[in-house]
């Protein structure tokens, strides 16, 4: 399960500048004899945490989260043998009896059995990967999806068609995982690896590579504090029972929990026997032998120019049921195009294949319909509308900023902000206005809440309350003290700036002067995490999730470091926490209640009412102003690009993430002859709107 | 006042070099009309008739739609002349607005057809260059931009050389360690990624700052690194004098330093310093457009000719008239300024009056 990214701004990502990061590739110069003794101080750090791992009940760590308990008291429960260890080694005898096995065979397939093999996909990224790790520092790039997310099989995953809930689970389809069954009484999912699978490199996937994950992800070696609380929080036990058969007993058992176990990614615990205190340096660029199609070979790599993926032939699941027809081009070559613009007109060349159009001056002025490109049916238009839980684009307010830590303010905020204008003018119509903090979760989105809409009578009104009603001479609103009502307004993300420079027009009709700020991609993240905004326009991206996480967003422990007194009253000295998700800086106890609830809860029909009146709470608090919601993506791709009829899969979000097209053998040659003799085929403009919301 | 009859020869010399003479006086008429291009260029009325009473908006502050009358939210919120406009003239008595000759602000987002894109230049909009991305009147932008990119160029031009010439004149006169200490500052100073400064230095001036303050600051930073350039010449023109027979006569009659100085080593020096002054203006005006078209300039939605660059440059092949619109404009403005350069130059050139022949 890998840790969430920021969303990137539409069409693409944002330009950072590119440092060449340092090779830490001392292996050649190591002797064999050093080496081996590197290998055994590995081999004997991974046994000690096997041996000496305690696993904490949730409660032990939120009171350990909250600071009432440290970790010195910890490590001595451990010792006393007062904690369960994390890691156990079992025999297959102490497998229950009578588990309902399962391995999702009754579930349709969703690959188009049309697909061929062959080609090369052609396709560029902003900014060459600072790193061939999949976690620790630069890790989380706009590259990571190719050599992680999109690629690399866990042992079970949702099916992206069928997104029915069948007792209290998602429905899933075997990936390295056999079978698997599920223990609700004890919160233990026991899984099966199926004896074919196999890493790039040909070593089987064993067990023991699940149990390295943990142990991997748990280290502090990895430099990545995302990982460690994950793989600590989230799981209370793992037990091997043979080389095949493992099981993961999680703290509480969520309605999903078969599928935050399915989910894992089992590591090559081969390819990682030098694992140590230098892992980010030392694994720098060394590409990790994947349970996945596609490999990136070394000659391939071709720092600040290029990359490619390539085709594993002997993958093992490349029969396996719901993973056949997938994966289809032999080469994926990434080149580096930095321009947003200068991307288009290689698409228009031919040297790219497929182009996002997601913002409508793409979409509408740059490549209309009547292009030649697309009117001689060289290049086809596909509008796709998916069903998943949409990124959170909107105005996130720091609520302990001096004056945003007024609710009315927040309120006026609110109403002062024009997103209708946004939506209609800009955006065209086509997307849709953003309601709760949690939209696109099916039957966990609240149904009711609606966001403010633009109001300036609504606006003065809210300021009034808050003692702000004379306007000084630049129609901005002051109070008695001679504050004015003017606010930074941050985003990394440059391409949507437009939105924000109309906003700050129809803002200034309501009083409100916000001061806007553009700053690259890593220098506004950085800004919010140490909660030094006053408003940033940020977005999460999200994975299809059954429900929303709240904690990391809204739980005061996220917000401050101590955030309340022993008496449950706000602490006067206390900070904001820099490193956190709760980029609004609530702390609210009513809310932190509801969350502790949320997160233990193991009912589905709990959890919603939870979710909803969190919803409401957060509602009330407005100190989020949410934005839009694209219930779509386009994209213009050549015309020998193929796809499955329905073109891609409900909770798909780009045409890379499952993989289901192909390159129609020959083709390639056929367009751009045909380009260039002026001869023409039928356009192909197609909206799949199959998952459009009413 | 009296000026030295040479001074007058070159200036008359001046005069004579059509190109840069007319160069400049369509520059001063430039400056002259974007000094007041709010009442040319602007979305504020120039005058609204209410009630037989007569107001002039433009430069006063922000007017509520209630002072003319408006109800409800329009009553409540800054005045849109354009509607008002409309407003009086829908109910058709004696209230009026005038608006000044393009009704159109720097920031003023005109959704034509309901949709905020660059649209073609529309004469009967009053768009007369089209708009940008944001439905933005061009050549407002463009005269804004113009004039905050003169004003940034005449002012760091002056204080460069406040300092270029007090510093360099100052190495040149006193010699000596101080002239070597001055000499080994400048060279590690100017060896100083100028450029990179002024990212980092710009990346920690917090977003509170208003946008004038901010302009100061890049102004600042931008003199701080460019004023070394000017005091080698500074130095050397200062010795070259000194030398000269007339400073010494001057010293032996018992004039002060600051004499010898001010009255006869500086306008003896002057001549070689002027004609660097155009030139001076040009990087700047260069400088910071570049600045705005790498994104470390003025803050958004500040217009500038470098922003504008940069969009029309995106925008290449479906809006050409954003980028059209700013090159021409960059180019006109630089072209004035270098014939303006080679005038003054040429006429200035002290071999025109020198004895020796």
């Amino acid at each position: 399960m890998p840790r969430p990214s920021i969303a990137t701004a539409l069409p693409a990502l944002l330009a950072l500048l590119l440092l060449s990061t340092g090779c830490g590739g001392d292996r050649d110069a190591m002797d064999s004899g050093a080496l081996e003794e590197r290998r055994a101080m590995a081999r004997a750090a991974m046994e000690e945490h096997f041996a000496n791992q305690p696993s904490m009940t949730p409660s032990l760590r939120e009171a350990f989260e909250r600071g009432e308990i440290t970790q010195e008291e910890i490590d001595a429960m451990a010792a006393a043998g007062e904690l369960e260890p994390f890691f156990v080694f079992a025999t297959p005898d102490d497998i229950p009896d009578g588990l309902d096995w399962q391995d999702g065979s009754d579930l349709p397939e969703f690959a188009s059995p049309d697909a061929q093999k062959g080609g090369t996909w052609y396709t560029a990224i902003q900014d060459f990967p600072r790193t061939l790790r999949r976690v620790g520092p630069d890790a989380n790039s706009a590259f990571r999806p190719f050599i992680l997310d999109d690629v690399v099989m866990s042992f079970g995953n949702r099916h992206p068609e069928d997104i029915s809930i069948v007792d209290g689970n998602f429905r899933y389809y075997p990936g390295i995982a056999e079978s698997w069954a599920e223990d609700r009484a004890n919160r233990t999912v026991y899984v099966r690896i199926n004896p074919a699978a196999r890493w790039s490199d040909g070593e089987r996937i064993t067990a023991d590579d699940l149990l390295f994950m943990f142990y991997f992800f748990q280290s502090p070696w990895i430099n990545d504090p995302w990982y460690n609380n994950f793989y600590s929080r989230n799981y209370v036990r793992v037990v091997r029972y043979d080389d095949l058969t493992f099981s993961v007993t999680l703290p509480e058992a969520k309605p999903d929990m078969l599928g935050r176990v399915l989910n894992l990614e089992p590591l090559p615990a081969h390819f990682f026997d030098e694992f140590g205190p230098d892992f980010v340096d030392r694994y720098q660029w060394r590409f990790v032998p994947t349970s996945g199609a596609y490999v990136v070979r070394d000659q391939d790599v071709r720092r600040g120019r290029s990359i490619a993926l390539t085709r594993n032939e002997d993958w093992w699941a490349k029969d396996l049921p719901f993973w056949r027809n997938r994966f289809n081009y032999d080469r994926v070559h990434f080149s580096v195009i930095r321009d947003t613009a200068k991307r288009f007109e290689s698409f228009r060349a031919g040297e790219i294949d497929a182009f996002g159009l997601n913002l409508p001056d793409y979409f509408y002025d740059r490549l209309p319909d009547d292009d030649p490109l697309v009117a001689n049916g060289l290049v086809a238009k596909y509008t796709f509308y998916n069903e998943r839980p949409r990124p959170t684009y909107g105005f996130w307010i720091n609520s302990s900023r001096p004056l945003l830590d007024n609710r009315d303010i927040r309120e006026g905020l609110h109403y002062a902000s024009n997103w209708e204008r946004v939506l209609r003018e800009y955006f065209r119509g086509d997307y849709t206005r953003m309601h709760t903090t949690a939209d696109g979760y099916g039957e966990f989105t609240h149904p009711d809440i609606r966001a403010r809409e633009f109001d300036v009578d609504k606006a003065l009104e809210a300021f009034a309350r808050a003692g702000f009603t004379e306007r000084d001479n630049d129609g901005v609103l002051v109070n008695e003290r001679g504050q004015r009502l003017a606010f930074t307004l941050t985003t990394g993300y440059e391409n949507l700036q437009d939105i924000l420079t109309i906003m700050q027009r129809e803002a200034l009709r309501a009083g409100v002067n916000f001061r806007i700020e553009v700053l690259d991609g890593t220098a506004a993240w950085k800004k919010v995490q140490e909660k030094q905004h006053d408003i940033q326009f940020v977005a999460f991206n999200v994975s299809p999730e059954m429900y929303p996480r709240y904690w990391e967003t809204y739980h005061s422990v996220n917000a401050y470091d101590r955030a309340f007194l022993p008496d449950g009253s706000p602490n006067p000295d206390r900070r904001p926490k820099a490193q956190t998700n709760n980029l609004q800086v609530i702390a609210n106890r009513e809310l932190d209640d509801l969350i502790e609830r949320y997160r233990a809860s193991e009912r589905a029909d709990e959890m919603r009412e939870l979710a909803f009146r969190m919803e409401e709470i957060l509602y009330e608090d407005a100190s989020f102003i949410p934005g839009f919601v694209m219930p779509f993506y386009r994209v213009a791709a050549w015309r020998w690009a193929r796809w499955p009829e329905h073109f891609d899969v409900r909770i798909s979000r780009d045409p890379l993430q499952y993989w289901l097209g192909w390159i129609e053998p020959g083709k390639r040659e056929q367009v751009l002859a045909a380009r260039r003799s002026g001869e023409s085929f039928d356009p192909i403009i197609e909206v799949h709107d199959r998952y459009r919301p009413d | 006042m009296r000026l030295n009859p040479l001074t007058v020869r070159k200036l008359r010399r001046f005069r004579e070099i059509r190109r840069g003479y007319y160069s400049f006086i369509i520059l001063v008429v430039l400056l002259a009309i974007s000094a007041v291009s709010e009442l040319i260029i602007n979305d504020r009325a120039l005058a609204v008739r209410y009630q037989g009473e007569w107001s002039f908006p433009t430069y006063g502050p922000v007017e509520l739609g209630s002072v003319y009358g408006l109800e409800g939210s329009a009553g409540r919120t800054p005045v849109d002349y354009r509607e008002l406009q409309a407003h009086f003239e829908a109910q058709g008595g004696d209230d009026r607005v005038i608006m000044p000759l393009i009704p159109w602000g720097p920031y003023y987002n005109d959704a034509i057809g309901g949709i905020l894109r660059a649209e073609p230049p529309d004469f009967q909009r009053g768009h007369y260059l089209g708009t940008d991305t944001t439905g933005r009147d061009i050549l407002a932008r463009l005269v804004y931009g113009f004039r905050t990119a003169m004003l940034f160029a005449l002012a760091f031009t002056a204080l460069t050389y406040l300092i270029g010439v007090a510093i360099g004149c100052a190495m040149g006169y006193f010699g000596g360690l101080f002239d070597l200490l001055f000499q080994r500052i400048i060279e590690i100073w100017s060896n100083v990624p100028f450029l990179y400064m002024v990212i980092i230095i710009f990346s920690v001036i917090p977003a509170t700052f208003s946008v004038g303050a901010r302009v100061t600051i890049l102004l600042l930073i931008m003199v701080l690194f460019s004023w070394t350039g000017l005091t080698y010449y500074m130095r050397t023109a200062t010795y070259k004098e000194k030398a000269r027979d007339y400073a010494a006569a001057a010293q032996v009659l018992g004039a002060s330093t600051p004499r010898i100085i001010f009255r006869h080593i500086l306008p003896n020096t002057v001549a070689t310093m002027v004609t660097f002054v155009p030139f001076t203006v040009v990087g700047a005006i260069t400088a910071i457009t570049a600045l705005d078209f790498l994104g470390f300039g003025l803050p958004p939605p500040t217009p500038s000719i470098g922003e504008m660059l940069k969009q029309g440059t995106a925008n290449l092949t479906t809006a050409p008239w954003i980028v059209s619109s700013a090159f021409a404009a960059l180019v006109i403005i630089l072209l004035l300024v270098t014939f303006i350069g080679e005038a003054v130059r040429e006429a200035f050139d002290p071999r025109q009056f020198t004895l020796y022949k």
